[in-house]
C-alpha cells in the first residue's frame, strides 16, 4: 500500500477485492442463504440459492414461508460479486459500485426475508387454535430465522470492495487510513474467527433433529450452518437489550482489568498479575465493608473502594519495587505473585480454623456454612445496581433517567466550543455545565423494559478509571514521565527521570487499577450475593491482556474490546446451553487466538500495518531522492492524527531482559 | 518433635520430592535450549499442560488395540505435540517477530481454552479425561518406584550437559544466544537453531507434562501443572541458564514442593498457606539473580 499516483485502485486493493468478493461468490453457490425458521437447539430449515429448502427440524411438516423474493435476491447478489469479482481481476476503477450494490442487495434480501418471518409469526400470534406454548414455539421458531452465511458473506465482502475500489481517490484513502491502527486488531479477530470456526466443524456434529442420515451435501449444509449458528450466538448480545446490559456486567471487570495491564504496557512492564491484584482488591474491599464500624454510614461505601484500589496496589507495587530494587522479572513475579493471592484467598474465606505449630486457632472470616464465603457486607457498602441509580419512576415503574447522557451531551458541547474559543481553563467550565445540565434534568427520563440486570454502579467506577487512565497518561508531567520511560528507559534517564520511581509507580497504578475490579464482585453483588466468595472468576485477569493489546493500550480501545469481549461472553453461555459438546471454553479459545494473532501483527507485511511516512515515499516515487520530503503542516497533522503502533510489534526493549 | 520431623522426611518424602522435581527439572532443561538460543519461553506451563493431555488422551483412545504399549506411544505423542505447539511459539516469535512474551502469554491462554473444548468433545466432561488402564510402568523397590521419565530425566541432564558444551551443536546454540550476528556471520542458520531449539523445550515440555498424566497419575486433570513451568522458568533463571545450575535450582524448587505437600498433612502451619510457600521462595530467589549473566540476545528478534 504505497502512495497512489495513479487513479486506478492499487493492485493490493485490488487483490483484497479479488479474494473478498471470490470468496463471497463461491460461500452464496456452496452455503445456505438463509435460515427460514430455528429452533432453540439449533435445528433449522435451511434455504439455498438453487430454491430448494433443507428441514433439519424433527417437524418435516412445517410451513415454510415464501422465499422466492429472497432467492431471486441471492442471484442478483451473486451477479453483483462476479462483476466485482471481474473488475476487481482488471484494476477496473468501478468495481467498487457493483461491491457496494451486492451489499445493497444482500440487506435487502434480508430485510424482504426478515418481513417474511415476521408476518409468519404474526399469523401465528392471531391463531387461536394453538395452545400457548406451542404458540411461543413456533413464534421462536421463526423469529429465530434470518441471514445465513450465504448471505452474510456477500455483505461484509461488498462493503470491504467498496471500500478497496474507493481507496484510489486521495479523499478516501486518507479517510480510510486513519483506521489503520485498527488493522491489527481486526484481521486478528477476523483469523481467529476462522480458526475457530475450524474447531467448531471438526469438533461439533451437525445439528440434526430428523434423525436421518444427511447425505455428503446435506452434511455440509448443516456443518456451515452450525459454523453461523455458533458465531450469530456468540455475538447476538449486540443486538438486544438485556442481553447487552448482561455484557456489560461481565464487560466491567474486563474494563479494570485491561487498563491495568494497557498501564503497565504503557510503561514498557507487562502486568501478568491482574488475577492477583484482583483477588487482593477483593478481599480489601470485604475487609472493609465487612468489618469496618457500622457508625461511618454511607462513608463505608467510599472507604471500602479505597480498600479495594489499596489492596491491588500493593499486589502491585510488590513486583514494581523488585524490578526496580533488584531488577528481577516482573513478568515472574506477578505469577507467583498470582498463585500467592489465590492461596492468601483460600486460606481467608476457605476453613472455620487453621493448625499452627500443633494447635488449632479460629479463622474469623468465613461465615457459617458449607460454601467456602465471607461474611455479607453492611448494607453502606453496597454498590447499588444502575437500574436503582437511574430510575426515577415512582410506583415501581422503570423509568430511566436521561439527567447523566444530557449531562455528558453539554459537557462535550461545551468543552467543543469553548476550546474553539480558546477560553481559559475551558474543560473545568465545561464539567460544570455539564454537571448543572445533569443535575436540572436528572427527573426527565423514557419508560424502558428492562429485566432486572446485575449491572451495577462499578461500571461507572470502571469509567471514571478510564477517564483517569487518560487524563494521568496524556495531561499530567508524571503520565510524561511514565511513557517517556515506557518508549524508552535510557532515553528517560538521560532526560533526568527516575526509571525505578517510575516503574514502581506504573506498577502501583496498574495493580490498582486491577484491584479495583474487586468493587464489582464484592460491592456490586456480581457474584449473586454481596460478598467475597469462593467461585470469583480470576481468570479475567489474564483476559485484561487479551484486552488491552486488542484496545491498543488506549483508554477508548480498552473500553471497545472488553465491551466485545463481555458480548462473547454472554453469547458463550448461550451456546453451552443451546449446543451439546461445545461447551463455553470456546470462548476462551477465541480470546486466546486474537492475543497469539495479534502478538503476530495479524500476520501482516510491517508495511502495512506500520508504513512509513506518505510524503517521503512521494518524494522517492517523484525525484528518487528522499531529501525532498519536506514535512507539510497538514500532513503532520494526520500523521498525529493515526493511532499509535501496536504494541505486540513495537516492544523489542520491553521483554524480560531486553527492558535492562 | 522427632516424631513430626520423622513423619515428614521419611522414604515417602523422598518419593514425592522425585515426583516434584522430575516435571521441574525436564521443563527446566527444555527453557534452557529455548532461552540459550534467544527466544523467551514463558510459555512453558502451557506446553506441559498440552503434552500432559495429548499423553491421557492418545492413551486413552490406543488402549482397545496396542495394550501396555500405550501408553508409551502416549508419551511420544505427548511430546511431539509439546514440540508442535512449541513451533507455533517459534512462528510467530521468529518469523513474524512477535514479542517472545505476549506469544508465549497466548499459548498459556490457549492451554486454559483448549482442553475443556477438546475433553467435552470427547469424553462429555470438561474438567478431566477417563482414568487410563495401563499408566506408564513403574520401575524401582518398595515405595521408591518411579515410571520411565524420572530415568529419562537423570540421563538428560548429563547427555544436555555435553551436548551444551562438548558439541558443535551446543557452541552455535550459545553462540546464537549470544551474538546473533557474529554467529550468522560464521555461517550458523540463526532462525535454524532457534527453531530446534524452541521445538526442543516443547518435546522436554511435553514429556514432562505425560509424566504428569501417565507417568505420575492415570488421567489428565484441569490445571494439574499448577505453575510448574513458570516455577521451572524462575529455576532456569535462578541456575543461571546452564544445566548444573538448572539441576541445583529445580532441586531446591522440588525441595519445597514435596516439603509444602509434607507440612500439608501435618498440623504445623495452615496448608493453604504452604502451599504458596514454592512461590514465595521464588520470589526471593529471583531477588538474588536479578540482573544474572542472561543470554544477551534474549527476547529480541533476529533480522538477518
Amino acid at each position: 500500500m504505497t502512495y497512489i499516483s495513479d487513479s486506478r485502485p492499487s493492485p493490493v486493493a485490488s487483490r483484497i477485492a479479488l479474494i473478498v468478493s471470490g470468496v463471497a461468490a463461491a460461500g452464496l453457490v456452496l452455503t445456505p442463504l438463509a435460515v427460514l425458521g430455528r429452533s432453540f437447539d439449533g435445528n433449522a430449515v435451511l434455504l439455498h440459492l438453487s430454491g430448494a429448502a433443507l428441514n433439519l427440524t424433527s417437524d418435516p411438516q412445517v410451513r415454510l414461508p415464501s422465499s422466492g423474493t429472497t432467492v431471486a435476491l441471492g442471484w442478483v447478489t451473486l451477479l453483483f460479486m462476479l462483476a466485482t469479482l471481474v473488475g476487481a481481476l482488471r484494476r477496473e476503477r468501478w468495481f467498487w459500485v457493483t461491491g457496494l450494490l451486492g451489499f445493497v442487495t444482500a440487506l435487502a434480501a434480508v430485510l424482504l426475508l426478515n418481513g417474511v418471518l415476521g408476518a409468519e409469526s404474526a399469523r401465528i400470534a392471531a391463531d387461536n387454535t394453538l395452545r400457548p406454548g406451542a404458540k411461543r414455539t413456533l413464534r421462536n421458531f421463526y423469529g429465530g430465522g434470518g441471514m445465513n452465511l450465504g448471505l452474510f458473506l456477500p455483505m461484509l465482502a461488498g462493503l470491504i470492495a467498496a471500500g478497496a475500489g474507493l481507496s484510489a481517490r486521495q479523499v478516501w484513502w486518507d479517510r480510510l487510513n486513519r483506521l489503520r491502527g485498527l488493522l491489527v486488531p481486526t484481521v486478528a479477530i477476523g483469523l481467529a474467527i476462522l480458526v475457530g470456526a475450524i474447531v467448531v466443524l471438526l469438533v461439533q456434529p451437525a445439528v440434526n433433529g430428523t434423525g436421518a442420515a444427511l447425505g455428503l451435501w446435506g452434511g455440509w449444509l448443516a456443518k456451515t450452518d452450525l459454523v453461523y449458528f455458533v458465531y450469530s450466538t456468540l455475538f447476538a448480545p449486540i443486538t438486544r437489550l438485556n442481553p447487552f446490559l448482561d455484557s456489560l456486567k461481565l464487560a466491567t471487570p474486563l474494563i479494570f482489568t485491561g487498563l491495568s495491564v494497557a498501564f503497565a504496557f504503557r510503561t514498557g512492564l507487562f502486568n501478568v498479575g491482574a488475577p492477583g491484584q484482583l483477588t487482593m482488591g477483593a478481599i480489601g474491599a470485604m475487609l472493609v465493608g465487612v468489618y469496618a464500624p457500622a457508625g461511618l454510614g454511607w462513608f463505608l461505601l467510599p472507604l471500602s473502594v479505597l480498600g479495594a484500589a489499596l489492596g491491588g496496589a500493593i499486589w502491585g507495587a510488590i513486583p514494581g519495587l523488585l524490578k526496580a530494587r533488584f531488577g528481577s522479572s516482573e513478568v515472574i513475579n506477578t505469577i507467583m505473585l498470582n498463585y500467592i493471592a489465590s492461596a492468601i484467598f483460600i486460606f481467608l474465606i476457605g476453613s472455620e480454623t487453621f493448625p499452627f505449630l500443633g494447635r488449632e486457632y479460629n479463622m474469623p472470616f468465613k461465615a457459617e456454612g458449607f460454601e467456602a464465603r465471607s461474611e455479607e457486607l453492611q448494607e453502606g457498602a453496597r454498590l447499588p445496581t444502575l437500574l436503582q441509580l437511574f430510575n426515577v419512576g415512582t410506583d415501581g415503574a422503570t423509568v430511566m433517567s436521561l439527567g447523566l447522557i444530557f449531562g455528558l451531551i453539554a459537557f462535550a458541547l461545551g468543552r467543543w466550543i469553548l476550546g474553539r474559543h480558546k477560553v481559559k481553563n475551558g474543560t473545568l467550565l465545561a464539567l460544570i455545565a455539564g454537571l448543572v445540565i445533569g443535575a436540572v434534568t436528572w427527573r426527565v427520563g423514557v419508560p424502558v423494559q428492562i429485566a432486572g440486570s446485575q449491572l451495577n454502579a462499578s461500571f461507572l467506577i470502571a469509567l471514571i478509571c478510564v477517564a483517569a487512565f487518560g487524563t494521568l497518561m496524556w495531561r499530567t508531567a508524571t503520565g510524561y514521565a511514565l511513557r517517556a520511560v515506557g518508549l524508552s528507559p535510557k532515553a528517560a534517564e538521560y532526560g533526568g527521570i527516575s526509571v525505578a520511581r517510575n516503574t514502581i509507580l506504573a506498577m502501583t497504578f496498574a495493580g490498582m487499577f486491577a484491584g479495583l475490579a474487586g468493587t464489582h464482585y464484592v460491592n456490586g453483588g456480581a457474584l449473586d450475593e454481596y460478598r467475597l466468595k469462593g467461585n470469583m472468576p480470576a481468570n479475567v485477569g489474564f483476559d485484561g491482556i487479551a484486552v488491552a493489546l486488542m484496545g491498543q493500550s488506549t483508554p477508548v480501545g480498552v473500553v471497545a474490546a472488553s465491551v466485545l469481549f463481555g458480548t462473547i461472553d454472554t453469547g458463550g453461555i448461550d451456546v453451552d446451553l443451546k449446543l451439546e459438546k461445545i461447551n463455553k471454553d470456546i470462548v476462551t479459545v477465541l480470546k486466546a487466538l486474537i492475543v497469539l494473532f495479534i502478538a503476530a501483527g495479524g500476520f501482516l507485511s510491517r508495511r502495512v500495518t506500520d508504513p512509513p511516512p506518505p510524503q517521503l515515499l512521494k518524494a522517492v516515487e517523484t525525484t528518487g531522492k528522499p531529501d525532498a520530503a519536506r514535512l507539510d503542516v497538514n500532513l503532520a497533522k494526520a500523521e498525529q492524527g493515526t493511532p499509535l503502533p501496536n504494541v505486540a510489534q513495537s516492544s523489542d526493549a520491553k521483554t524480560r531482559e531486553g527492558g535492562k | 518433635m522427632q516424631d513430626l520431623l520423622a513423619q515428614i522426611f521419611g522414604v515417602s518424602f523422598l518419593a514425592i520430592f522425585i515426583r516434584s522435581f522430575v516435571p521441574l527439572l525436564l521443563t527446566a532443561l527444555g527453557g534452557l535450549f529455548s532461552e540459550r538460543s534467544g527466544v523467551v519461553n514463558i510459555a512453558l506451563e502451557g506446553l506441559i499442560i498440552f503434552g500432559a493431555l495429548t499423553g491421557a488422551i492418545i492413551t486413552k483412545q490406543i488402549e482397545p488395540a496396542l495394550g501396555p504399549l500405550s501408553p508409551w506411544v502416549g508419551w511420544l505423542a505427548g511430546a511431539l505435540v509439546g514440540g508442535f505447539v512449541a513451533w507455533i511459539h517459534a512462528l510467530l516469535s521468529i518469523k513474524y517477530r512477535a514479542d517472545q512474551v505476549i506469544s508465549g502469554t497466548a499459548i498459556n491462554l490457549l492451554a486454559l481454552g483448549v482442553p475443556p473444548v477438546i475433553l467435552a468433545a470427547l469424553y462429555g466432561s470438561s474438567t478431566e479425561s477417563p482414568k487410563v488402564d495401563y499408566g506408564l510402568p513403574l520401575w524401582g523397590v518398595g515405595e521408591l518406584r518411579f515410571s520411565p521419565p524420572v530415568y529419562f530425566a537423570f540421563i538428560a541432564v548429563a547427555v544436555i550437559w555435553y551436548v551444551v558444551y562438548k558439541t558443535p551443536y551446543g557452541l552455535r546454540l550459545r553462540a546464537t544466544g549470544e551474538q546473533p550476528g557474529a554467529a550468522a556471520s560464521m555461517g550458523v542458520n540463526v532462525r535454524k537453531m532457534r527453531y530446534s531449539a524452541v521445538i526442543l523445550s516443547g518435546v522436554l515440555a511435553g514429556t514432562a507434562g505425560v509424566f504428569l498424566s501417565i507417568g505420575n497419575l492415570d488421567s489428565y486433570v484441569r490445571n494439574m501443572s499448577a505453575g510448574m513451568g513458570f516455577i521451572a522458568l524462575a529455576a532456569l533463571i535462578f541456575g543461571q541458564w546452564k544445566p548444573l545450575g538448572v539441576l541445583g535450582a529445580t532441586l531446591l524448587f522440588g525441595f519445597l514442593q514435596a516439603l509444602s505437600i509434607q507440612l500439608g498433612g501435618t498440623d504445623l502451619l495452615p496448608p493453604t498457606l504452604v502451599s504458596a510457600l514454592p512461590f514465595v521462595v521464588t520470589i526471593i530467589a529471583l531477588i538474588f539473580t536479578g540482573r544474572s549473566a542472561a543470554p544477551k540476545a534474549i527476547g529480541k528478534p533476529f533480522d538477518g
